[in-house]
């Protein structure tokens, strides 16, 4: 399968004693935004943060980009300037501005002269929606704001796939649906995403596929209509039924 | 990162080298004797801040015989005679007591002084033997056979002994009343007594000594030879018998009561003190500023390697930065300065300047702090920011240079001003491994004036500007690095 952009097998992670991930087996296609759904405490950001070894796995094996991530060997920072990733709470440089924020890897790690840098983070503004904005500090931005900058910030090292940490879960209801649209539009261009969210919306609407995990391992995954419309789990369905009556 | 870091740990230690190695030689030519320069007439500074009485006369007119150099380090008794066994020093010369005691450690010279201890009381006070002294307080000098003298009896007259560093505490605290009598060397304490120190002697003189100069057991042997062999000469031609009375003598003490008396217009005023001591106290003050700014930077490069070394994902350095904090924030200052002026070179055999030990002692202790601070400033931000920039590739070395480094500094710049401040302070504590710093020359100021309150008055207030300078010094770079 030449255009497998992650495989992961058997991937196991433990805290101490607690088992976190038991084995999980994880592959996203070239192109394919995969959502990733779940009870809290399953280990869906665990899972997330080991794909550009945030976490060290405990055991299994990890494959992005042909690259192996758990061998210890691996230039791990060679193989995350192509594995963008955005948080949940942003992470904005504070000492930085917004330009600065989105200039820094790229200038540091020896992509881009600092024109360069500073006309392509000029340009990533503009697609997120704002170029007034370049001179501006972290702190004198909102919430939904500070995320679409977290987003061109993360796509300034041009990777090949993103990874989405509920990026929505901290905003304000008003400030949800600039993020998401900035995300459809990357989807639509093409970008492989790995996106963990509450937003079935968004999952239904962009999703290749839905991925369910429960207490460390896939329970069940499919198409958005598939899985929404027919679980096939009774944890699924469990799920499904709180999450859309909230 | 890392090539930096081992280059700076290079850096760093080739500064200290340079330091040792370059003082080590200047010193190698000539005879380092310790003494305490509060001890009129035997030891004192004259009001030319040099140092005279009947030990430094004799020293320097043996050597000059003999033919040898030397070079007098005005440390205090305890520090000199720690200095010596430790091998700092090569001899003491400081109305020091033959005893049994001693000569396990030190080989005396032939005796050059005979000398009692006897007990000085307040003029008002009414005690007059030792039997009066039932249930009061008795001030003694450390290390000083007055001391020992009134530790072998205080548990037959029933009376407890406070401590005292130098001579000119201890006479005050009799004066002031807190402590009933001190017992002291009676040569001394006559000298005093006529020259207006404001004490009354009521016993006679007991436990009779003898004085000699000491070196360590079976070193500096040449020393030791050429020193008889000059205090014989001397006693032979009546130079000793000229310098005897030049210090004890009536006509010596009288005038300098006059002296005395006469200077007290001028030393009674802050004005005629500061002009009297003038030379003196600049030299202190210089001083003070360079071990403060030398200090300084050494121990905020160490703090900040220190404390680097405890943020860095290793546990190994971890550990080494943990433990490098634990003891040298944990150890007083003081045991910290004694342990490497004297213990380490006992230890080592090779000297150490008592200025590059200050500078090791407070590189080490200010370092720690600064080092735990560094490391908490560091771990005050975020971990998202470092977790943000690792995901964008860039290494640890980097992502703490440019994103979490800015963002603890800022954290830390308090810390660091009030760490300065410490250190500045922590500089007297120097004094007692004999640096001739602000307060240790305050020390010797009053044990010739004896204008205690005065002078520390002028001293406080001369800590209390450069203090407020460096404040105001760092508040300017703090804004600097804000904007
Ligand atoms: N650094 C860590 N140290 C110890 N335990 C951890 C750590 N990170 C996560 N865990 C534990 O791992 C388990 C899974 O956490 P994880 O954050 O992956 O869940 P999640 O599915 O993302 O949940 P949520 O929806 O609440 O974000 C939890 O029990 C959590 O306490
Ligand atoms: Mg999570």
């Amino acid at each position: 399968m030449t255009n497998l952009k992650v495989d992961v097998t058997n991937l196991k992670k433990n805290f101490g004693d607690n088992h976190v991930l038991k084995g999980v087996n994880f592959k996203v296609a070239d192109n394919e935004v995969v959502v990733l759904i779940g009870p809290s405490g399953s280990g869906k950001s665990t899972l997330l943060r080991c794909l550009n070894r945030l976490e060290s796995p405990t055991s299994g094996k990890i494959i992005i980009d042909g690259r192996d991530i758990s061998d210890p060997k691996t230039d791990i920072d060679l193989a995350r300037q192509n594995i963008g990733m955005v948080f949940q709470h942003f992470n904005l440089f504070n000492n930085l501005t917004v330009g600065e924020n989105i200039e820094l890897a790229p200038v540091e790690l020896g992509k881009l002269s600092k024109e360069e840098a500073a006309q392509q983070g000029k340009k990533l503004l503009k697609a997120v929606g704002l170029e007034d904005k370049f001179s501006a500090m972290p702190q004198s931005l909102s919430g939904g704001q500070k995320q679409r900058v977290a987003i061109a910030r993360a796509l300034a090292m041009k990777p090949d796939i993103m990874l989405f940490d509920e990026p929505t879960s901290a905003l304000d209801p008003e400030m949800v649906g600039d993020v998401l649209e900035v995300m459809k539009k990357l989807a639509k261009e093409g970008m492989t995403m790995v996106v963990v969210t509450h937003e079935m919306g968004f999952a239904k609407e962009v999703a290749d596929r839905v991925v369910f995990m429960a207490d460390g391992k896939v329970v069940e995954e499919g198409q958005p209509e598939q899985v929404f419309d027919h679980p096939q789990n009774v944890r699924t369905k469990a799920f499904l039924d709180k999450v859309i009556n909230v | 990162m890392k090539k930096h870091f081992v280059a700076l740990c290079l850096l760093f230690a080739a500064f200290f080298a340079v330091l040792v190695g370059k003082q080590s030689q200047v010193q190698a030519k000539t005879y380092t004797i310790g003494t305490d320069v509060t001890f009129p007439p035997f030891v004192y500074a004259n009001s030319h801040n040099k140092y005279v009485g009947i030990d430094m006369e004799l020293i320097r007119t043996i050597a000059k015989t003999e033919g040898f150099k030397i070079k007098i380090k005005p440390v205090g008794f305890n520090a000199a005679v720690q200095g010596v066994s430790s091998g700092q020093f090569d001899g003491i010369i400081s109305g020091m007591t033959i005893t049994k005691e001693r000569e396990k450690t030190f080989q005396f010279s032939t005796p050059y002084y005979e000398s009692g201890i006897v007990m000085a009381v307040a003029p008002k006070s009414n005690i007059k033997s030792l039997k009066d002294l039932k249930g009061k307080r008795v001030a003694v000098k450390t290390g000083t056979q007055g001391a020992t003298y009134a530790n072998s009896l205080k548990k037959k007259y029933g009376f407890k002994t406070v401590t005292f560093d130098d001579s000119d505490n201890m006479y005050n605290d009799v004066k002031t009343g807190n402590s009933a009598a001190c017992f002291d060397d009676s040569a001394v304490l006559n000298y005093g007594v006529r020259t207006g120190l404001g004490l009354k002697i009521v016993t006679k003189p007991a436990d009779i000594g003898k004085y000699g100069f000491a070196v360590k057991r079976g070193h500096n042997q040449k020393l030791m030879k050429m020193f008889n062999a000059g205090l014989a000469k001397l006693k032979k031609n009546g130079k000793y018998e000229q310098i005897i009375k030049k210090y004890t003598g009536q006509s010596a003490t009288s005038a300098k009561k006059k002296a005395n008396e006469k200077k007290d217009d001028a030393s009674n005023t802050f004005a005629g003190l500061i002009k009297e001591n003038y030379q003196a106290i600049l030299t202190g003050l210089l001083e003070t500023i360079k071990l403060t700014v030398v200090s300084i930077i050494c121990a905020t490069i160490f703090g900040i390697l220190v404390g680097l070394l405890g943020v860095i994902p290793n546990k190994f350095s971890q550990g080494l930065s943990t433990t490098i904090i634990y003891i040298f924030r944990g150890l007083p200052l003081l045991v910290l300065a004694l342990f490497i002026y004297n213990g380490v070179p006992s230890l080592t055999g090779s000297k150490i300047p008592a200025f590059v030990a200050g500078i090791i002692t407070l590189t080490l202790n200010e370092g720690a702090y600064t080092a735990a601070f560094v490391k908490g400033g560091i771990d005050a931000v975020d971990s998202g920011q470092m977790e943000a920039a690792r995901s964008l590739g860039l290494s640890f070395g980097k992502a703490m240079r440019k994103v979490v480094l800015p963002q603890g500094i800022k954290i830390m710049i308090p810390s660091f001003i009030n760490q300065f401040i410490i250190t500045l302070k922590d500089t007297s504590i120097l004094s007692i491994i004999g640096i001739l710093e602000l307060t240790q020359t305050g020390k010797i100021i009053i044990a010739r004036n004896l204008q205690g309150f005065r002078v520390w008055t002028i001293i406080a207030v001369i800590y209390l500007v450069i203090i407020t300078i460096l404040t105001l010094l760092s508040k300017w770079i703090e804004r600097r690095i804000n904007d």
